[in-house]
């Protein structure tokens, strides 16, 4: 009888740990609705109407959707604008990758190593141009790229190089966009970074001191280790961001010009939407795009994750 | 019989109160191109002055950034979400896609009902708005291309500025004089994301950018193809020429760096208040030899895209009054653009006054007898055909190739796209 009744209270208490357990768990539900119906209503969905878009030829006007089979695809894959663009956007991501991630720690590193008033100022002058508006940015380095009078190319030519018609030049546009966007966002993760030092625990040097480690032992074996899920952060971002900072000076400086030299995924899939009004075709390249980003995202975390550590 | 009284009362009051209802303003959308410093001011002025006259009709003007296609995306989506503007302004370059793809009102009928309106409106003029024969936009805004140059340059060089080139011939013998003695550029045709300036040259050498039954692009006819070649040595052979983005080659221009610059009418008051330290002047663009002038037309005409009938009744009356000679004044001096009624250009109380104080505009009048349409690509791929022509003009300023050679391929991925 006793055994009944402690294992009838035993099941009882179960029971409450198991509905306070299922409350909290509603409770958490609860709260995260809105960000997951707004996610699925502005993300997901757009994705996969997109995804079905890319199968009809539509120009956003006409009362019916053509149904084009593989057409859009097919075309895509033949289209040089299509692969120019693509490369271009590789070109941009390695670019960027190695001036906005590696250039920044570097810097980052450097700053910590100055006093205190110094280190503010280095701060505050490498951040200034993230809270410049980019097409304020734009229109500024249009008269930087000026090759006829702009700042670059007359003090390459106070250095005896001629420099060349920045934005005009199929050689030179990719790269004077990704200039502009490797200005824009250098601060940002030269900040990041700064943020990401000043958690590794002081005691870690000191124990490694006190074992004799060199200063560019400390860098390698404690800095750069601990510092690797900021690293990580910055990497995917800049990575997974790159056609987005490079829209806005594509749009303001090139167009894309000349002759696609300046192109990007990106700005192609606008181009293609909302120039020509080819929606089906547009939602194609968005889709085979991110098919692409997910791919290279999805090893980038694979590599990534097995070489960080995370303090735990 | 209590009941009937009742019944006539509600009826009569009902009807009146509908008719009061119809007396009620229409509003109507009017979308535009004109920023605060090209003509935004004149399009309100429009607006007021409309309104006054016409108490039931109400104007709602809204300004459209990205010039005309930023213009027509923003009127493909009102379009999709049915709303669009009753009346929009579209540009040249863009009447073939917007006549073929939008709901539209076609205007001939008003030729028959409102007979005086067409009245002083050249045919050349006219034309603009014709696709197919049938008139599927009035057009508004008429600007010709314009060679401005930098008179100084020219004494600089030893030149007489009262004599600036007027052949294609001359402008690169007087060009090479200028680059040696001044070490200065001598031209630059204008670069934006259009090829308004390239179908001024196909129509200046005496080809057409399109043939007459819309079937073949012009690009790479003789004529075209000895046009832009001729473009492509000034740049690169004999380097007298200036390979530039719109903005760098204006301020290129307008700071001294470049002697003459081929460009709209429409920046002629940009030209005179900007040009730094010298006198700019302007004259109409180069002739190929004996041959006769001919330019590309810029601008745009008005389309209505009302589908409610008293929409449509006021969105006409709008139409009517911004190209009256009153209303035609007011926007060319706002903008700089020709008024499609050039009779207004001699007229004391219209335009004269106007434009005998703005020299520069007399090179666009002479230009006006000569304008040709600024042909736009028929069929749902005419955008990307005008992309091509463009893609095509930037690769032969590179001059990485011959002209004849970019220009053929061009055509031919151009070809395909037009209707069959």
């Amino acid at each position: 009888m006793m055994e009944a009744t402690a294992l009838g209270a035993a099941t009882a208490r179960s029971r409450t740990r198991a509905s306070r357990r299922w409350r909290g768990a509603a409770v958490g539900h609860l709260y995260l609705t809105p960000a997951i119906v707004l996610t699925g209503l502005f993300v997901y969905w757009p994705l996969v109407a997109s995804t079905v878009l890319s199968f009809y030829d539509w120009n956003l006007v006409s009362p019916t959707w053509a149904a084009v089979g593989w057409q859009n695809y097919r075309e895509l894959i033949a289209s040089r604008a299509f692969w120019m663009s693509l490369v271009n956007t590789g070109k941009a991501a390695a670019a960027l990758t190695v001036l906005t991630v590696g250039v920044p720690l570097l810097l980052a590193l450097a700053v910590q190593r100055v006093g205190p008033r110094w280190r503010d100022l280095y701060r505050v002058v490498l951040f200034s141009p993230t809270v410049i508006s980019m097409a304020i940015a734009c229109a500024v380095w249009l008269w930087i790229f000026h090759p006829l009078y702009g700042v670059l190319n007359t003090t390459l030519r106070l250095v005896g190089l001629q420099g060349p018609a920045w934005l005009s030049s199929s050689d030179s546009a990719i790269w004077a966009i990704i200039l502009v966007t490797v200005w824009k966002t250098f601060g940002f993760n030269f900040v990041l970074y700064i943020a990401g030092l000043l958690t590794i625990p002081r005691e870690m040097y000191e124990a490694a001191r006190v074992d004799g480690a060199s200063e560019r032992q400390l860098v390698w074996h404690v800095t750069l280790p601990l510092l690797a899920p900021t690293t990580l952060f910055v990497f995917l971002s800049t990575f997974i961001l790159s056609p987005q900072n490079l829209f806005i000076p594509t749009q303001i400086l090139t167009q894309g010009g000349p002759n696609e030299a300046s192109n990007n995924v990106g700005y192609l899939v606008y181009q293609l939407g909302f120039e020509y009004f080819r929606v089906g075709y547009a939602s194609a390249a968005a889709t085979l795009i991110f098919l692409v980003f997910l791919v290279l995202t999805a090893l980038q975390f694979y590599l990534a994750e097995r070489r960080i550590h995370y303090g735990r | 019989m209590r009941f009937h009284q009742g019944t006539v009362l509600l009826v009569a009051v009902l009807g009146l109160a509908r008719s009061v209802g119809a007396a009620e303003p229409v509003t109507i959308e009017y979308w535009h191109i004109n920023s605060p410093t090209f003509g935004g001011p004149a399009a309100k002025e429009l607006v007021q002055l409309f309104e006054a006259k016409h108490p039931n009709i109400k104007v709602v003007e809204k300004f459209q950034p990205g010039v005309y296609t930023g213009l027509m995306q923003q009127l493909q989506v009102s379009l999709a979400a049915k709303r669009p503007p009753a009346v929009a302004q579209i540009g040249y370059n863009l009447t073939a896609y917007a006549a073929g793809q939008f709901p539209h009102v076609l205007l001939d009928k008003y030729r028959k009902s409102d007979p005086a309106f067409f009245k002083g409106i050249p045919d050349n003029i006219m034309a603009l708005g014709v696709l197919g024969g049938t008139l599927h936009g009035i057009p508004f805004g008429v600007s010709t291309p314009v060679m401005y140059y930098n008179a100084d340059l020219f004494k600089a060089a030893g030149l007489n500025a009262d004599q600036p080139p007027q052949t294609w011939d001359e402008l690169q013998r007087q060009g090479a004089i200028i680059k040696q003695k001044t070490g200065k550029l001598a031209v630059y045709l204008q670069q934006p994301n259009d090829e308004w300036i390239d179908q001024t040259l196909i129509w200046g050498n005496g080809g057409r950018p399109l043939s007459e039954d819309g079937k073949r692009i012009g690009w790479d006819a003789p004529e075209a193809m000895e046009a832009m070649q001729m473009w492509q040595d000034m740049v690169n052979k004999s380097k007298i020429g200036a390979n530039l983005t719109w903005e760098e080659g204006l301020q290129a221009f307008l700071s001294g760096h470049v002697a003459m610059c081929l460009t709209t009418i429409g920046r002629q008051e940009h030209m005179r208040r900007n040009a730094t330290g010298f006198q700019v002047r302007a004259v109409p663009v180069p002739r190929f030899g004996s041959k006769p002038l001919a330019t590309a037309t810029g601008g745009n005409v008005l389309m209505i895209f009302a589908s409610d009938p008293a929409q449509e009744k006021a969105a006409w009356e709008w139409i009517k009054f911004v190209l009256s000679p009153e209303g035609a004044t007011i926007w060319t001096k706002g903008t700089g653009y020709l008024p499609p009624r050039a009779e207004l250009a001699n007229d004391p109380r219209y335009l004269k006054p106007f434009f005998d104080e703005a020299p520069l505009m007399k090179a666009a009048l002479q230009t006006f007898p000569y304008a040709k349409p600024w042909v736009s690509f028929p069929g749902p791929r005419g955008l990307e055909i005008t992309k091509i022509l463009i893609k095509a003009r930037d690769e032969v300023l590179e001059g990485k190739r011959p002209a004849e050679l970019i220009l053929k391929e061009a055509a031919q991925q151009a070809n395909a796209l037009l209707p069959k």
